[in-house]
């Protein structure tokens, strides 16, 4: 049953991924790409990672989604995004995938770990929060100041545009 | 009591530092009164001190350098010969600070002239007392810096400039020789204490001495301006007078005679070193007697002549009289500066004019000064019972004595000089004598331009008391007093018999110089072999052509090569390189993210390949 | 017992590749971020099998932490898509081209 489960997941999740990479409106995109972080955090699930997945939804399907959505509609961008048909344009991203997954799947394929088969390791949210601050105080420490970069990063590029102010030499 | 001997190089120091520091807000009396009040309390306490050199006092103020086996105490030593020429330095400097700070009344630069004059005879004492090699080359190159600095006076002339830079690198080439020296007898003697290296001398290697000796020359040559070193002092005459007959007649130039004087029971053990000591002595004095007969400028004459005085000692250094070499020393010291001193005053009297055929009158215009250029110039060329008959005799004697071939040549060499330095001596009192139109200038001498001449006059012409061999009836005073023994005692006869030629000589040579320039005269026509003398035997045509011209040549040679072939063009060539390949590079930087992208895309291709490899093999 | 480590790992690979294609391929900015995104949560599945095949949570903590940093990274991107539309009036990645040598 959890064999199964996987499968139709990991099917939904491809499929949604293509959809939302091929759309032309960027909000579709964003909808198929929600629909593909679900799929996602029952994987995690399944996997024996019910944390991450609730934060998968909560934080990637939920908040950062909503990021992008609001940001898509506050650029208001004209959908003038369509990629050229000519071969030359698509050759090297599709040669440079064709050999990545080539390369990937020797690379599974020849290993001896990729036919054993896992069984999920179930770790609780108690588990999972003795794991992490027990040896890894200091990179949630890190992480937050990331953080904090990030959001006095964003709070300086965000501030209103003036074309003849001396900080904004672009 | 002996530690007060520090105050004789002290004192002048004192003066120079207060001069340096505070000299820019004194009134210029004041300024010239510490210059001269420190140089005359300093040749008071020589004197108040004398008692102390007939026991060899020596004192040490600290230990200037403690490295291992290398020990080099501040210690001076107050021997006879040292406390003679202390006191000369002293002084005859303290005469000629006076007359400086008349001759220099109006100069703007006065502070900066006698800080620098302060300075030359702190170094200069630090030579004569210094009892440390080391020390006594801290002196050595004291008075070398003082000498160029005072040459380029007055650096605004690009000439003079270039003189003083001329008189610094020959002796500096001089000095390294002398540095060689100095370690090599470190390295053989483990000291540098003078008194113990001349203990010691007598166990190092004879071959080591004569060269250690031959090296030793050579510095001393290139201070004493000594040939094969000797072009640099004609040139030096640019300096201010009071200069010249300070550094460059009195005391610098007498350096290397001291020095070889202090050294000498370690010179005097090679016979060959002796032996090339007294040639290069004797060649230089007749070499500089030969240029001086025909110079045209007053102060050119005085200066080959200085070298060919200094020439006189080296050889009596040679001939091994040490007292010989130290009496010249000494009444050259007096007549020379003497002699300088009068020129300076004259060349005041005419505005500047230098030139010996311009000049004349000099009866009329100053009786005093002309009977001061009288007694100096009648020590100079020996005439008798003078100071400089005695001491030219007494070398002579020395070398006659020795009964070789070789020394009885020198002697004739050094016999003929004395005719040459009578004939340019005399000739000079012809010249400012004539009655010629002469070139105008202003008022009588000022007193303070003659009265330090007088002692000099004095001494010019009764200095040979100090000496007075036992012929004439002295006691040999300044011999007993050295207690240096050269082993020569040229018998009665000989003494008197030089004493009859050199009185021949110089009635010759008046006689000759008398019928040439009785009457005024212009100068000599421009004949070859008068022009080659003028230009000092051509010698500084010689260095550009042998030493200067090849190493310029060289330099060029490699700036062409070297400079420009290697250092220049091969980073020119590899920064084109460089330029060129990113010109090439360029088309990477499309500038378009996409590409940068599919770029990280390969090289992630790259690592998993990678990846596989190692896991295949 | 679920499935062979083999099968989660080439999920997350099929999703790296399309994450990347989309990344090369789309001109809109907005679109090239939600490729990386793709990318990210590929590399996180990753990293969850393999916390499941070791028996060991580090696997999912890294996974956290790569939630963080994806996080980071979106709020400065679009911050920077913002910005990039006011000045340059455009997001189309072929027309910022300022660093062409």
């Amino acid at each position: 049953m959890p064999t199964l489960l996987f499968y139709i997941l990991a099917a939904i999740t491809l499929l949604s991924t293509v959809l939302c990479l091929t759309r032309k409106n960027p909000v579709h995109a964003v909808l198929y790409l929600v629909h593909a972080l679900f799929a996602l955090a029952l994987l995690y699930f399944l996997l024996g990672a019910p944390l991450l997945a609730a934060w998968q939804i909560i934080l990637y399907a939920g908040a950062i989604m909503v990021l992008f959505l609001f940001i898509i509609m506050l650029v208001e961008s004209p959908v003038a995004d369509q990629s050229s048909r000519r071969l030359s344009r698509w050759l090297p991203p599709a040669a440079l995938s064709g050999s990545l997954l080539v390369c990937g799947g020797a690379l599974i394929v020849m290993d001896p770990a990729a036919t054993a088969v896992i069984s999920s390791y179930w770790l609780t949210p108690r588990d999972f929060g003795c794991a992490l601050f027990e040896h890894y105080g200091l990179a949630v420490e890190i992480i937050s100041l990331i953080l904090l970069f990030a959001a006095v990063g964003a709070f300086h590029l965000g501030r209103r545009y003036r074309p003849n102010s001396k900080e904004d030499v672009s | 009591m002996t530690e007060f001997l520090f105050l004789i190089p002290l004192l002048p120091l004192c003066g120079a530092l207060i001069i340096l520091f505070a000299g820019g807000r004194m009134p210029r009396r004041l300024l010239t009164g510490v210059a001269i009040a420190s140089v005359a309390a300093s040749a008071a306490v020589t004197l108040w001190l004398w008692p102390l050199a007939a026991d060899q006092s020596r004192a040490t103020l600290f230990t200037w350098f403690d490295a291992g086996s290398l020990q080099v105490p501040m210690e001076l030593l107050f021997s006879p010969l040292a406390a003679c020429m202390a006191l000369m330095v002293t002084g005859v400097s303290a005469l000629i600070h006076v007359y400086a700070a008349c001759y220099l009344h109006h100069d703007p630069d006065i502070r900066r002239f006698f800080m620098l004059f302060n300075l030359f005879v702190f170094a200069m004492l630090v030579i004569v007392l210094a009892d440390n090699l080391l020390l006594l080359f801290l002196g050595w190159e004291g008075v070398g810096f003082c000498s160029y600095a005072l040459i380029g006076f007055w650096y605004r002339n690009p000439v003079f400039a270039t003189a003083g830079r001329k008189a610094f690198l020959v002796t500096r080439a001089a000095d390294v020789l002398f540095g060689i020296a100095l370690l090599w007898l470190f390295h053989l003697t483990g000291t540098l204490s003078i008194t113990a290296i001349n203990l010691q001398a007598a166990s190092l290697p004879p071959a080591s001495v004569t060269i250690l000796a031959l090296l030793l020359l050579a510095g001393a040559c290139g201070k004493s301006a000594q040939l094969p070193f000797s072009s640099w002092l004609p040139d030096a005459m640019a300096g201010p007078t009071p200069v010249s007959a300070l550094i460059h007649a009195a005391t610098m130039v007498t350096a290397g005679v001291y020095l070889l004087c202090r050294l000498f029971p370690l010179i005097s053990l090679s016979p060959t070193a002796l032996a090339v000591i007294g040639l290069v002595g004797t060649s230089t004095a007749f070499y500089g007697a030969t240029c001086a007969l025909v110079q045209r400028d007053i102060k050119k004459v005085l200066a080959y002549s200085t070298i060919s005085q200094v020439g006189y000692m080296f050889l009596a250094v040679g001939a091994g009289t040490i007292t010989g070499a130290m009496f010249h020393l000494l009444t050259h010291a007096f007549f020379k500066a003497l002699l300088f001193m009068v020129a300076g005053a004259v060349i005041h009297l005419a505005s500047g004019e230098q030139d010996l055929f311009r000049l004349g009158r000099l009866p009329k215009r100053s009786p005093m000064l002309f009977w001061l250029l009288l007694a100096g110039s009648v020590a100079l060329a020996g005439v008798p019972l003078t100071s400089g008959f005695f001491s030219k005799d007494a070398i002579l004697a020395a070398c006659f004595a020795r009964q070789t071939l070789w020394w009885t040549s020198l002697g004739v060499a050094g016999l003929i000089t004395a005719f040459l330095t009578a004939l340019y001596a005399l000739r000079l009192v012809y010249l400012l004598t004539a009655d010629r139109e002469a070139a105008s200038g202003h008022g009588p001498a000022p007193r303070g331009l003659v009265w330090p001449l007088l002692p000099l006059g004095a001494l010019a012409l009764v200095g040979g008391l100090l000496n007075l061999p036992e012929v004439w009836g002295g006691h040999a005073g300044l011999g007993r007093w050295l207690a240096t023994p050269s082993g020569l005692s040229p018998s009665h006869g000989l003494e008197w018999g030089l004493a009859f030629v050199t009185l021949l000589l110089v009635a010759g040579a008046w006689f000759a110089i008398r019928n040439r320039y009785r009457v005024p005269t212009s100068p000599v026509s421009e004949r070859p072999c008068v022009d080659f003398l003028i230009a000092g035997w051509k010698f500084d045509s010689l260095i550009r052509f042998a030493i200067t011209a090849p190493f310029e040549r060289l330099g060029s040679e490699l700036e062409r090569s070297l400079e420009r072939g290697f250092t220049t063009s091969w980073p020119a060539g590899l920064g084109r390189l460089c330029q060129a390949t990113g010109q090439k590079l360029r088309v990477f930087t499309s500038g378009s993210v996409s590409h940068y992208l599919v770029a990280m895309g390969w090289g992630i291709i790259l690592l998993l390949a990678m990846l596989l490899f190692l896991l295949i093999f | 017992m679920i499935v062979p480590l083999g099968h989660v790992l080439i999920l997350s690979g099929l999703l790296f590749v399309a994450g990347l294609l989309g990344v090369l391929l789309r001109r809109n900015l907005i679109m090239i971020l939600i490729g990386v995104e793709v990318m990210l949560n590929a590399v996180g599945l990753t990293l969850v099998g393999a916390s499941a095949y070791w028996r060991n949570p580090e696997g999912q903590l890294f996974a956290l932490l790569l939630m963080a940093v994806a996080a980071a990274e979106v709020t400065v991107a679009l911050a920077l898509v913002v910005y990039l539309k006011r000045s340059r009036s455009t997001i189309d990645v072929n027309r910022f081209n300022g660093m062409q040598g």
